[in-house]
This record gives C-alpha cells, sequence and structure tokens, in this order.
C-alpha cells in the first residue's frame, strides 16, 4: 500500500446539523489531484468509551474538485450508531490538529464513454457528487442530478451545487412530502446512459429494482455502497499462520482487531465493496456483511471480509 | 491436454470468451436479432421463441449497422450471431451507440475458425482453421494462440519459429485443439 499523507487540518465546518466538513492541507509537500468519487481512509487515534487508546480508520468520500490539490476536503456525518470514528472526528478534531490520509483510491469512477451521467443521491450520498460536478462541467458531459434529503439534517450543500443547464439538479425534501419517482427518472433516459447511486441502502435497492422492472442494463447502474462497520457480538480469533490469538470486542472491526495485533490485512475501502481484505475462514462461521463476495461465495464460509464482516460462531480460525 | 505435441493451447487463457446458451431477456421492450447472414438457425429458432416486446431481424455487418438502432431505448435487447470475429465487430458498434454490455448477447459461433492478427505486420485474416499459419502479409509461420483481442475481434499470431527457422512443427486443425481445451476444462 502507498505512504499514508500526514495533513493539517484547515478548516472546520459545520454544513448541516449532522455534517462537519473538514478541510485537510499537506503539512509537507503536495497532494495529489484524483478523480471524480475518490476517497481517503482516515486515521483516528483516540480514545473509547472505556478511556482505552484506540485507532478508527474511516474512508470519507473527497468532496473538493479533483482538480484542485492545493487541499482534500471531506464531509463527516455524524452517525447515528458510530463505534467512535465520526464521533470523534465531530467533538475531537479542532483547526491546526494533524491528521494521517492513505493516498486518494476510487471505487467509485464515472464511466466516461458514457453518454449521459445521471447522479442519484440519498442524504450524505451527495459527498462523491460533490468531485463529480466540476469535472462533468469541464469535459462537456450532459448530465443531471436527482438528490433526495430529509430537511436540514441530511440536506447537505444544496446550495453549493452548481446547478445549470448543463448539470440540472432536482431536489426531493422528504420531510416535506417530496419524493424522487424513480420509474420516471430512471424510465426517460437515452441510449448510452449510465447511473450512479449513493446514499441509503433503500435508495440503492429502489434503483436496482426499478431498473430491474423496466429492462435497463445493471451494467450501467452503479453504486457506492460502502457503510463503516455496525458493531457486534463480541469474538475470538485464532490465526494459523501467527499463532496469535485476539478477541474481538463489540464496538471493533476484526480488521481493526487485527491490526491492533499488529496483523496487516491489504484494505481500501473498509466498507465491504473492493474485496482488498479477502481473507480464508479455516474453522468457524463468519457472518458475511459486505457487498463484495457473491451468495454462493458467502455460502462456502470459507473467506470472509474482516473489514466488515464478523463472526456467527463464538469463535473463528483465520488462515494468516 | 495432450502433452506429446508441440503446440499446447493453455485452456487457463481468460481473454477467450465464452459463449453461455442464450435465453430470451423477458424485460427487453425491443428484441434486436442480428445476423451476418441467412443461416444463423440458432439466432432464427431463439426469435421464434420470443414472445415478448417489440421484434426486429436485422441481416448485416457492423459497418451496415442501421444507425436508427441508436433511437431504440436503453431497455433492448440484442441477440448477435455469426463468425467470432463478426460476434465482436457488431458487439463494439453497439456498444458503441450506447447499448448497455449485458443486453447485448453473443450467440456461440457456429464454427471454431478464427480471425487472426499477425503481432508482426498487423495484418488480420479471417477464416483461420490451422495452426501454425502463414501470415498472408508477411509470411512468417504463425502459431494461432488462445489469447483473444476483444477489440479486433481476433486471436494473436506469434511467429512460431523466430529462434530457429528450422523448427516448424505440423499443422494442427484449431477445431480439435478446441476440443480439446473444452476437455481439458
Ligand atoms: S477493505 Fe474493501 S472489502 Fe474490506
Amino acid at each position: 500500500m502507498s505512504d499514508p499523507i500526514q495533513v493539517r487540518v484547515a478548516a472546520v465546518r459545520t454544513v448541516s446539523p449532522k455534517i462537519r466538513e473538514f478541510t485537510l492541507e499537506a503539512v509537507s509537500g503536495q497532494l495529489f489531484s484524483f478523480s471524480p468519487g475518490s476517497h481517503v481512509v482516515v486515521t483516528m487515534k483516540g480514545t473509547n468509551a472505556e478511556g482505552k487508546a484506540k485507532v478508527w480508520k474511516n474512508a470519507y468520500s473527497l468532496v473538493s474538485d479533483g482538480f484542485d490539490a492545493s487541499r482534500y476536503v471531506i464531509a463527516v456525518r455524524l452517525q447515528d450508531e458510530s463505534r467512535g470514528g465520526s464521533v470523534f472526528m465531530h467533538t475531537q478534531v479542532k483547526e491546526g490538529d494533524t491528521l494521517e490520509i492513505t493516498p486518494p483510491s476510487n471505487l467509485f469512477a464515472p464511466v466516461w464513454s458514457a453518454k449521459k451521467h445521471v447522479l442519484i443521491a440519498g442524504g450524505v450520498g451527495i459527498t462523491p457528487f460533490m468531485s463529480y460536478l466540476p469535472e462533468m462541467k469541464r469535459r462537456g458531459a450532459a448530465t443531471e442530478m436527482h438528490y433526495s434529503y430529509r430537511g436540514d439534517a441530511t440536506g447537505a450543500y444544496r446550495e453549493e451545487l452548481q446547478v445549470d443547464e448543463q448539470t440540472p439538479v432536482t431536489f426531493y425534501d422528504g420531510a416535506a412530502g417530496e419524493r424522487c419517482d424513480l420509474k420516471a427518472v430512471l424510465g426517460s433516459q437515452p441510449l448510452g446512459t449510465h447511473f450512479y447511486v449513493c446514499g441509503p441502502e433503500s435508495l440503492i435497492e429502489g434503483v436496482q429494482e426499478t431498473a430491474m422492472e423496466l429492462g435497463l442494463p445493471s451494467s450501467n447502474i452503479h453504486f457506492e455502497a460502502f457503510a463503516a462497520p455496525q458493531p457486534g457480538q463480541p469474538f475470538a480469533v485464532q490465526l494459523e499462520g501467527s499463532g496469535l490469538n485476539i478477541q474481538v470486542s463489540e464496538d471493533e472491526s476484526l480488521l481493526e482487531a487485527l491490526e491492533r495485533s499488529g496483523v496487516e490485512v491489504p484494505n481500501l475501502c473498509r466498507g465491504g465493496v473492493c474485496g482488498q481484505c479477502r481473507t480464508q475462514v479455516v474453522d468457524g462461521e463468519p457472518e458475511h456483511r459486505d457487498s463484495f463476495l457473491s451468495d454462493t461465495e458467502k455460502a462456502d464460509n470459507d473467506c470472509l471480509m474482516p473489514c466488515v464482516s464478523r463472526a456467527r460462531s463464538s469463535s473463528l480460525t483465520l488462515s494468516i | 491436454m495432450n502433452a506429446s505435441t508441440d503446440i499446447e493451447l493453455d485452456p487457463a487463457v481468460k481473454s477467450r470468451p465464452d459463449y453461455p446458451p442464450v435465453a430470451i431477456d423477458a424485460r427487453a421492450s425491443h428484441q434486436v436479432f442480428i445476423a451476418e447472414d441467412n443461416e444463423q438457425t440458432s439466432l432464427t429458432a431463439l426469435s421464434e421463441q420470443c414472445q415478448t416486446g417489440e421484434k426486429l431481424s436485422i441481416v448485416a455487418d457492423a459497418e451496415s449497422l442501421p444507425v436508427s438502432l441508436a433511437e431504440l431505448p436503453l431497455s433492448t435487447a440484442l441477440y448477435v450471431s455469426g463468425s467470432e470475429g463478426y460476434l465482436w465487430d457488431i458487439h463494439n458498434r453497439l456498444t458503441e451507440m450506447g447499448f448497455g454490455v449485458d443486453k447485448i448477447h453473443l450467440l456461440a459461433p457456429a464454427s471454431a475458425a478464427r480471425r487472426l492478427f499477425c503481432t508482426h505486420c498487423y495484418t488480420t485474416m479471417e477464416g483461420v482453421a490451422h495452426t501454425p499459419y502463414t501470415c498472408t502479409g508477411c509470411g512468417r509461420p504463425l502459431l494461432v494462440r488462445d489469447h483473444f483481442s476483444r477489440i479486433l475481434g481476433a486471436y494473436v499470431g506469434v511467429q512460431i519459429n523466430a529462434e530457429d527457422p528450422a523448427d516448424l512443427p505440423a499443422t494442427e486443425s484449431l477445431d480439435e485443439s478446441a476440443s480439446d481445451v473444452k476437455e481439458a476444462c
């Protein structure tokens, strides 16, 4: 994996009651420019509820223009069931602090051969599209956006969005009873259109189901589904390769527990979509929570994605 | 595979397309059947089975595909039948028009004959049925490999006796090799 980058928090801004925005600048040297849809993983070193030192690593979409390498901007939504990462960002991180991030990587890039791009955002799912719009404008690409949110709590960046003829945006405020008619939006697009969805699972499923009903090619539907790992029952892990025994607590992910014990596992999204962290299971029954493995692979139970998945049995034995 | 021959086709070549059986896509609003000529019997059979959507049958090559196809909706399914090189020419033309790749269904080609691309002089040859094959462009004896370029719709040919001009293996039919590969899988 590429070397981490040290960044200074140049500004902190409240975008909406639940969303805070952080502007990051390189401590030394230069940042990389990045392609639309890129994210970075932020390492947060803090303490957990019991006062013990704890490291979180969360992936956040870059919301700034990838052309501008002088700064990166990320938006962090305070998660209701946060295991601490977003709470840490909201309560601990101040201007002038130093953070460690990975170089940008992209699991949600636009398909540039598309004749038209339709962006469908729900709530904080607007974030990856913030870096789409400036590039779409530069390229003169036909683009339209549909943005659903619920009142001020999740409707970030409504003002900042550069709505114009080339990139029209339709807003739907759920709190005011407005709804995006997916059938109408998906059904009226010309040949060569690609669709990009980011938001809650219900929105992603809604788009997938509607697309299937309408007979649209699933190869033209792209979605970013990565979500922070959710807590679960604690379990024990035996590592066959290194002989280690590790306890995974309820509020940490298996990947975090491995890293805490000095075991490095390749990873990119930390949200169960990229496939990088795939690890072999020798014994025990995994509880699959990723969207990378196919249903058959999940049923085989001989591998799992430790960034989000946990154990259904009280212990797991991994080959590493 | 038969290890005693000099030419071994690697069953694990990933670039070589496979052509799973094609069924009618019942959700499609338009059903387009595209054939290289009038002898594409499995395509005709498939089209006869098709009961849903608006049906359209075309006999054309990639250059003469009607431009009006580009006015069809995204929910159009297309079924293509012909030689392997033809399938990919049409496939590429259709994706250029904007059809989604999982709406383009290629029927398994009836013949094992290949389009061959010479990596030395870039000549493309049609209907290649055996290996080694003498390049019609540069005259080199080419080993017909299983590596396939979807953009060219062709298999890759490389000179077989580059190190020792006297070392020319016996000619093998590609038909047989193809069935060898299937057995090996
Ligand atoms: S890190 Fe991407 S799937 Fe686990």
